[in-house]
């Protein structure tokens, strides 16, 4: 039982690192499919992947959030402009866009670089609570068990203004999404 | 719990394979999907860094980087939309409107 419980632990450590590489696979799936139905497919897989690392950070009101906006939302939206949009009659044309020799080696030449940086950037050991608030925010709140409260407690405390101009951009999203896509200027 | 390293790593990696998309397809909507990607990745970062630190500042940011998000998919595939209305095509190679 022990033994259960302590590869269940080491399990548990490595469960980020395991659905990050999914994520990645995914991502690179993504980009080189043919079929674009294929690539939002690997999208949406990427999504869920990345909501499950946040699980793994102790961020459970964003992983959440993550399916609903990306799983529930935007993964569907993809699907219907894919529908809308008759993608066969572009298959006798190339995949790739003519810098993708320049592109590649490029890529690779920054990932090589920020890999070297990586491997000198050391931080030391975790807080030891996933996430605390200020006393004056949180009164009295049980933080750890109740994810979704707190991160509400701070969003709505020191990021008011960020979110209310989020929801006007939201609002001059639709309307020009509206504009934008409507058929015939009247 | 991973450590931020590992976390890093993952972000970057995912954010690479959204430049190295943005940069080499010719399709607009999977350029749009790498961006979303790319956003993705930075939200990793916030969100590991509001792990290490223990602090909620990470968290609200990702929060409101998903409504952005949202707001700029919406755009972006109107934008395809309209595109494919006008010029019949969403390849993003066949769009020349500015070459004269």
């Amino acid at each position: 039982m022990d033994q259960l419980n302590q590869s269940l632990a080491a399990l548990g450590s490595h469960l980020f690192v395991i659905f990050g590489l999914l994520a990645c696979a995914a991502a690179a799936v993504m980009i080189f499919s043919k079929s674009a139905v294929h690539s939002v497919l690997a999208f949406l897989f990427a999504m869920l992947s990345v909501a499950a690392c946040y699980l793994t950070q102790q961020a459970e009101f964003l992983g959440v959030a993550q399916l609903l906006v990306y799983a529930g939302g935007i993964v569907v939206l993809f699907l219907f402009v894919v529908m809308l949009v008759e993608l066969s009659k572009f298959k006798e044309k190339g995949l790739f866009q003519a810098q993708a020799k320049a592109a590649v080696p490029l890529v690779a030449v920054l990932v090589g670089l920020f890999a070297w940086f990586f491997r000198q950037a050391l931080f030391g050991a975790p807080a030891k609570e996933a996430l605390t608030l200020p006393a004056e925010i949180s009164g009295g709140l049980d933080v750890a068990a109740n994810n979704a409260q707190a991160v509400s407690r701070g969003l709505f405390s020191g990021w008011l203004l960020p979110f209310e101009i989020l929801s006007v951009i939201l609002l001059v999203a639709l309307v020009g999404a509206i504009v934008l896509a409507k058929a015939e200027r009247v | 719990m991973a450590s931020p390293n590992a976390v890093l790593l993952v972000s970057f990696l995912l954010f690479s394979i959204g430049i190295a998309g943005v940069l080499i397809r010719r399709n607009a909507l999977v350029i749009l999907m790498c961006i979303e990607l790319m956003l993705n990745a930075a939200n990793l970062n916030f969100v590991s860094m509001a792990r290490h630190s223990g602090t909620v500042g990470g968290h609200a940011i990702a929060l409101l980087v998903m409504g952005y998000a949202a707001a700029e998919v919406a755009v972006g595939l109107a934008l395809v939309v309209a595109l494919y209305r006008k010029r019949d095509t969403i390849q993003v190679d066949d769009i020349n409107l500015l070459k004269g």
